[in-house]
């Protein structure tokens, strides 16, 4: 029979690490819930922006702004690759870093340059291991980003794509669907595809604006502020889904100690019951042999 | 005086054992064997005894290593007055016998000039040989985790299904058939079919491209499961004492093949207790280690001659340190643990590279790169043993990149340790892989690199050099 002090010892490390994952467990629930409200309220916003912008496409009005403009080349561009600072999270990062892998190949074929931001210290980790070069990384985006420091870096973004240092963004990150579904996705924030005319046209009463001071101004204003919105939103996506694929993924690794705490009980069990069982047959064997 | 002159008398019958009665000054000596001759209503009553213990008042305990029935008080005893002996010599070859040194196979007397005791003492100290030398198998796992000694004593260690008997057989094909000395096989205590199986196949494998069969350089000695315990105890014995001569007359290096060394320690404390000793540990003879010892020390190679012997030892219920298998590692210079979980895989030889070991894997005897490369596969595949408990409960997602690698990598090594069997190749329907040492070494070394990272799982299984796994990966593709 198995070593039973090796067990009893196995056993106890079991049930410590079960003891970690069911409170990770918890805590990623609460954590959920204040970035789910998040998420809520800035999907909320990036809504009516898109309503507003919806609005003025409706308005016929020629317009154009440099943040809209698709480069006929496309040569250099930057990717942004979304990661959690901490781990125990399943396979919320991993699935990130896939599909950045892939996105990187694609551009090698393309022959686009890129250069790599990083947030999350498992990206920084990978990236290092794996070897490739990125130019910026950052630690600061905690599960609750803030919009000042989203927006100085969508305040970069937007001044390197209009000087033409940067002709397309990219964001590797995971898409929050609903509490069930999330996906990593890359998408392209630069150029500004559409601005969401689909969104807007559904707005109930067609309403009449007038433009003051005019609508190129307007734009120029309300354009940098949906990519800001977007952006901002790729990060809040990416903080709630790693709270729910923590969630998952420490009610799952609970499970799965409970169950081989069962088993390691089981066994040891058993030892023990082999070894009084053979020590009783020894002394009766012995007892008979010595009649 | 003679001494068969003097008969004595059975007076108890237990189980396998029975008590002779001797007039005084008529004791057979230990270890003498006594034989019973009658005929009882018609039947045949033939026995053959080993004296085990003088009681005292002229009486002895013998050791039946036939079966007793029939046997009753009163019945006439002959002493032979010496240990019971088996025919030895160039006439033994291509022969079956049973534990007294009858042939069994049905084809007639054995020519034979010499008969030895089966009870010898093992060969002096000054006589022993020293060298160390590998020994090619051309099984991977084997040559590179637990290297062979020529001349040395390796031991197959396994729980019930897990394929000792059919990495025994594998081991005379491919050594029998590449080897130009003799060979002597041990049944013992183990299926009487699988005897008839590895006879048979002796019959028709060939000698490497002499046009002789193996069988003229074996012998064969069989004390099946069948048998009572006396011949069980004894068979190894006998079988020894034809490899012994083989060794010292001819001084040609011999193999010596048992199946299985445990049956003979079973056998033993199934007698035990009939003799009247308090049984020890487990349930185990209080003579266990002695027993074991006598039989062991005697397999070894001396300055004329060396025996090389590969033993299969039943684990009982999977545990290593049951007294049985765990006194019989003692004696044995390479290790090969068979394990369950890794059968369960699919994976044979169901090797464990973690708990098989060998003495001579050192850079003394195999050399720094085997070494090193033995070392390598064994401390990618503890580190992956270590990780399964994280694995099982948080994911392989949670590793670091690092030990994401090394899982990746020792999942590969573990499957490329299996290889296509010789003896299997009607089940499996893949060709024996015979691979030479220096690609073992060589194949171990770039998947430790990280060379053939990039083929899938599957391609790793059953295959000879890391070659073939790559060949195997396109015709997977292809199909």
């Amino acid at each position: 029979m198995a070593n039973r002090r090796l067990l009893v010892k196995r056993l106890k490390a079991v049930r410590n690490i079960r003891k970690i994952t069911r409170t990770m467990e918890l805590i990623a629930t609460s954590r959920f819930k204040k970035a789910m409200d998040r998420a809520a309220e800035a999907a909320e916003y990036t809504r009516k922006i898109s309503e507003i912008v919806g609005d003025l496409g409706r308005a016929n009005l020629k317009f154009s702004h440099p943040l809209l403009e698709k480069r006929t080349e496309e040569k250099k561009s930057i990717l942004l690759v979304l990661t959690s600072n901490r781990g125990l999270c399943g396979g919320y990062n991993a699935s990130v870093l896939r599909q950045t892998v892939a996105h990187i190949r694609g551009l090698k074929e393309k022959g686009i340059e890129y250069s790599i931001e990083v947030s999350g210290k498992r990206g920084i980790k990978f990236m290092n291991f794996q070897k490739i070069a990125y130019a910026q990384s950052y630690t600061h985006f905690e599960d609750q980003p803030k919009f000042e420091e989203v927006e100085a870096l969508a305040g970069r973004y937007v001044q390197d794509y209009i000087a033409g240092r940067i002709d397309r963004l990219d964001v590797a990150y995971t898409r929050f669907v609903s509490s069930s579904k999330q996906f990593a996705v890359v998408e392209s924030l630069l150029p500004i595809a559409s601005l969401g005319g689909t969104a807007g046209a559904k707005t109930e009463a067609e309403v009449d604006y007038e433009f003051l001071p005019s609508a190129q101004e307007i734009l120029a204003e309300i354009v940098p502020a949906a990519f800001r919105a977007k952006l901002f939103k790729c990060f809040l996506d990416a903080a709630v889904s790693e709270q729910i694929a923590r969630m998952v993924a420490m009610k799952g690794a609970t499970e799965n100690a409970d169950e081989m705490a069962g088993s390691l009980k089981q066994q040891y069990n058993r030892a023990r019951q082999a070894g009084i069982t053979s020590e009783l047959a020894e002394i009766i064997g012995g007892a008979a042999a010595l009649e | 005086m003679s001494v068969t002159a003097v008969n004595g008398k059975v007076s108890q019958v237990i189980g396998s054992t029975f008590d002779a009665e001797f007039p005084e000054g008529h004791l057979p000596a230990i270890y003498n064997a006594l034989k019973i001759e009658e005929v009882i209503k018609g039947n045949p009553v033939k026995v053959t005894g080993e004296v085990q213990q003088h009681l005292g008042g002229g009486r002895v305990r013998c050791v039946a290593l036939g079966s007793t029935d029939g046997m009753r008080r009163g019945m006439d005893v002959v002493d032979t007055g010496k240990p019971l002996s088996v025919p030895v010599g160039k006439g033994t070859l291509g022969r079956v016998f049973n534990v007294l040194g009858d042939a069994i196979d049905g084809r007639g007397d054995v020519p034979h000039e010499e008969r030895w005791p089966i009870h010898r003492d093992p060969p002096p100290l000054e006589s022993l040989s020293a060298k160390t030398e590998v020994f090619e198998t051309g099984i991977k796992v084997v040559d590179l985790l637990t290297p062979f000694v020529r001349g040395g004593k390796a031991g197959l260690f396994g729980g019930a299904g897990l394929g000792k008997t059919v990495i025994l057989t594998e081991m005379i094909a491919r050594i029998a058939s590449a080897h130009g000395g003799y060979s002597v096989f041990a049944g013992v205590g183990e299926r009487t079919r699988e005897g008839n199986d590895l006879w048979l196949e002796m019959q028709e494998t060939e000698i490497g491209t002499t046009g002789r069969h193996v069988i003229e350089q074996t012998c064969m000695v069989f004390g099946q499961m069948n048998e009572p315990p006396g011949a069980r105890l004894r068979v190894a014995l006998s079988a020894l004492t034809m490899a012994e001569w083989f060794r010292d007359a001819t001084g040609s290096d011999t193999l010596l093949f048992v199946d299985n060394i445990f049956r003979f320690s079973q056998a033993g404390s199934e007698v035990s207790a009939l003799l009247g000793r308090m049984p020890s540990a487990v349930g185990y003879q209080p003579t266990l280690g002695t027993e074991l010892g006598q039989l062991q020390e005697r397999i070894t190679s001396t300055k004329s001659g060396a025996i090389t012997s590969v033993q299969a030892v039943y684990v009982p219920a999977d545990d290593p340190t049951d007294p049985a298998p765990a006194t019989a590692f003692a004696h044995l210079d390479a290790f090969i643990y068979l394990e369950r979980k890794i059968s369960e895989k699919g994976i044979y030889p169901a090797i464990d590279p973690l708990a098989s070991s060998s003495r001579i894997l050192d850079p003394q005897y195999v050399g720094q790169r085997h070494y090193d490369v033995a070392r390598r596969v064994q401390r990618t595949l503890q580190r992956y043993r270590e990780l399964q408990d994280i694995i099982a409960i948080l994911g392989v997602d949670e590793l670091s990149e690092d030990d994401k690698m090394v899982v990746h990598r020792a999942r590969r090594i573990e499957r490329f340790l299996s290889q296509p069997f010789l003896v299997a190749e009607v089940f499996t329907g893949k060709a024996g892989k015979i691979t030479p040492l220096a690609d073992t070494i060589r194949s171990f070394e770039e998947l430790c690199d990280g060379k053939w990272d990039h083929l899938p799982e599957s391609a790793f299984m059953y295959v000879g050099a890391i070659e073939e796994a790559e060949e195997q990966y396109k015709k997977m593709q292809q199909g």
